[in-house]
């Protein structure tokens, strides 16, 4: 199967990127319901797949969506479906399932202002937690990137496809507004520089073959069989054993928990991704993520202008959190100012307790509908440095 | 004809005792592992091969050996 | 000759061709009519040659689930609750190849599920869905469901059920599936061959069940646990579509119709028409 997209230099909103990293990451199934501001890429998604012979469905509702891309995995497709904070609450029973029997597929979150159905067509991000810990019963750990840019939407969503591949779950794209509909270069490479990481076929026979490894919690590049495929497989909602027939056994539910969350921290050097800018010799340290990202560093360059050793730190693996990088910040600075859009003080809580005291956190927030101006930034900066 | 009841997916409902056209089987003294009452074919000798008794039962306990009819199924050796 | 004999190596020809052999006896309570089903769908796929290695049992969540998922020897998918036909979807389309027997229940499929129901039909998905009716919630202890007759006690009706019951397969009908009738458990031979005639209908073959459930149907609406009540219960309030269609209405009142409602052999499922549409549009 050839990449489907096309090398070259394109000017396109990171929705659009979204759409073109699935399908050259070897997404062929997609399944989506209409929201703002998730919508364009569902809209490219239905233009572009059918030329790669994929298949793309407008379901129903949030929920067909999900469960339909999650079984379209279990057929042996590589399957996406997008959405935005309303929708993604709704998707959250669909992400158990996955979760619990290590489906691979890729979840987007178009994050816009809430809560509730909030400003449709504006940026908010108030889902960090909502991914990572709202689908139901806990006993899992979660895989969340988060691009800055329509070239990083592009790159990161072949990333989110790879990583689902390789921990055998479903992991999030979690991106925002500002991202979405931002107007920028795409590059897109060679097929020979992409790099996908291919679904793993078991090399035993069915008989010697366990469809969920519980007794090896940390195991990753673990083979996931399909239907049609010989092997007899057993997926379900239910707490069930390595063979997959549903246990109320205590052991087994022990086993199962442990599975889902060690795969992954067990794991995370592996997962590790972040940005650093000017954080050499900084002394104050500025967090943002997504598109709140851009007027955090652009604050950042004007307090450099003034001579503050200012230095800004990007997790873009956002779930599980850099916890090790975040700590190594706070040693080194003495102050962080987190930047994000929502006023409860999410990132900002994330970072406190990687951060265990070493340095004094601060939380910039703002309901959403804008990103902050660089302005708005930098005043804070000014206001707390050093 | 040849019947058995397979003893331990018996669950004692009772189909096969109530539903036979000839009445062949009886409720027997004897339990299962579970304490499900098993059916006992008393009267094998006057079952018609009508086949209800194995259509009846939602447990798949009952193995028939049609002598006059063909069976539609083939073999009857555990896997 | 005859005997009552040890299990040990013995098995039902079906069971021993198409089930598990670690998973029997199924978790059904004793005189539950899904089992009665089972049966009538294993002499189906058996009479069409269908085999584990292309057809793959899908479920949902209730008692419809418990008894048949991870029984079957192939490939076995067990939705969330409602979500039966949503992952119907997703499996069926990514493997157009492979038959599906999907069961539900009228819970799973009525209430949580049933916009997925509908748009199941409507899309024609080209699986086979049997619906396990027993007018109750099973699987969690008895209460009351879209199916449940008018004035039924159960445990979320104490004082009797105010609702007037779902006719599904009437949605069906109206939402656009291919094949759609109905039977009771005990309608066995009726009704394996109207599940294998689903299986060979193009589109959605919605087939709705009338199932005993003693444990909580019995027991709270019929204050009786004798699965041979419930089944003359069942009995009692169902009529064929031919002899309905003497009656007046006010006749029919409190009863199922039973039988096949329709049949179109040449109304395209979502599959042949994406299989056509990608013939258009694919470029590589």
């Amino acid at each position: 199967m050839s990449s489907g997209v096309k090398p070259g230099k394109y000017f396109v909103q990171g929705d659009e990127a979204i759409a073109e990293g699935a399908i050259a990451a070897g997404c062929r199934f997609f399944a989506g319901y209409p929201i703002t501001p998730s919508s364009e890429t569902s809209e490219t998604m239905a233009r572009r797949l059918p030329e790669v012979g994929g298949i793309c469905l407008q379901m129903e509702d949030e929920l067909a969506s999900i469960h339909s891309v999650g079984a379209a995995s279990v057929g042996g497709l590589k399957a996406m479906t997008i959405s935005s904070g309303p929708g993604i609450s709704l998707k959250l029973e669909g992400l158990g399932w996955g979760i619990k029997n290590e489906i691979p597929y890729v979840v987007v979150d178009v994050q816009r202002a809430g809560p509730s159905n909030g400003v449709a067509t504006r940026v908010g991000q108030g889902d960090l937690y909502t991914i990572r810990y709202g689908s139901a019963g806990g006993n899992a750990s979660l895989i969340a990137l988060s691009p800055k840019s329509t070239q990083e939407a592009f790159d990161l969503t072949i990333e989110c496809f790879n990583f689902s591949e390789i921990f055998r779950c479903p992991v999030f794209l979690l991106t925002d507004e500002t991202v979405g509909h931002t107007r920028e270069l795409l590059v897109i490479p060679e097929e020979s520089e992409l790099k996908v990481v291919k679904r793993i076929k078991p090399t035993v026979p069915p008989e010697k073959f366990l469809m969920y490894p519980l007794d090896t919690p940390g195991v990753i590049n673990y083979p996931f069989p399909n239907i049609g495929e010989g092997y007899g497989i057993c997926v379900s909602p239910y707490t069930h054993n390595s063979r997959g027939y549903a246990s109320t056994a205590q052991d087994i539910q022990e086993k199962m928990a442990k599975r889902l969350v060690f795969k992954v921290t067990e794991n995370l050097d592996k997962l590790v991704r972040v940005e650093r800018q000017k954080m050499e010799d900084a002394e104050f340290a500025v967090v943002a993520y997504g598109g709140n990202a851009r007027p955090a560093i652009a604050a950042v360059d004007m307090a450099r202008e003034k001579g503050m050793k200012v230095g800004f730190f990007r997790p873009i693996i956002i779930w599980p959190f850099p916890d090790r990088e975040v700590l190594k910040v706070a040693e080194k600075v003495g102050k962080i100012l987190v930047c994000e859009l929502n006023i409860d003080g999410q990132l900002s809580r994330e970072v406190a307790r990687a951060a265990k005291g070493k340095a004094e956190i601060f939380h910039l927030g703002s309901g959403g509908v804008e990103p902050h101006l660089p302005a708005q930034i930098f005043n804070e900066i000014r206001r707390l440095y050093p | 004809m040849a019947t058995t009841i397979i003893k331990d997916f018996c669950k004692g409902c009772g189909f096969c005792i109530a539903n036979c056209p000839k009445k062949v089987y009886d409720l027997s003294e004897e339990m299962n592992k579970k304490g499900y009452r098993l059916p006992n074919p008393v009267r094998i000798e006057d079952c018609i091969e009508c086949g209800l008794c194995d259509l009846y039962c939602p447990d798949f306990a009952i193995l028939l050996e049609k002598t006059k009819k063909k069976p539609h199924t083939q073999g009857k050796e555990g896997r | 000759m005859s005997t009552v004999g040890e299990t040990l190596n013995l098995l039902h020809p079906l069971v021993a061709k198409y089930l598990r052999r670690e998973r029997m006896p199924h978790m059904a309570c004793p005189g539950c009519g899904i089992g009665q089903v089972v049966h009538a769908t294993l002499i189906a796929v058996d009479e069409l040659g269908l085999t584990p290695k292309d057809t793959v049992w899908v479920q949902g969540v209730g008692c419809n689930s418990r008894i048949t998922y991870s029984t079957w020897v192939g490939d076995n998918v067990d939705a969330h609750h409602g979500r039966m036909f949503a992952v119907a979807t997703g499996l069926k389309m990514a493997r157009p190849d492979m038959n599906f027997i999907c069961f539900t229940g009228d819970g799973d499929c009525g209430a949580i599920g049933g916009n997925h129901f509908i748009h199941a039909c409507r899309r024609n998905l080209d699986v086979t869905a049997i619906l396990f009716n027993n007018g109750i919630y099973g699987m969690t202890g008895g209460q009351v469901s879209p199916t449940s007759p008018l004035g039924a006690v159960t445990t979320t009706t104490p004082y009797g059920n105010i609702e007037d019951p779902f006719d599904m397969c009437k949605m069906a009908v109206a939402a656009g599936a291919s094949y759609v009738a109905r039977w009771r458990s005990t309608d066995f031979k009726q009704l394996s061959n109207s599940i294998k005639k689903g299986i060979q209908t193009k589109g959605l073959a919605f087939i709705e069940v009338l199932v005993q459930c003693p444990t909580n149907f019995g027991r709270y609406v019929l204050k009786s646990s004798s699965p041979q009540e419930v089944i003359k219960y069942i009995k009692a309030h169902t009529i064929s579509i031919k002899d309905a269609e003497k009656l007046p209405p006010e006749e029919l009142k409190g009863k199922n119709l039973i039988g096949e409602f329709v049949h179109h052999t040449d109304r395209q499922g979502i599959v042949e028409r994406y299989q056509q549409f990608l013939k258009e549009h694919q470029k590589e």
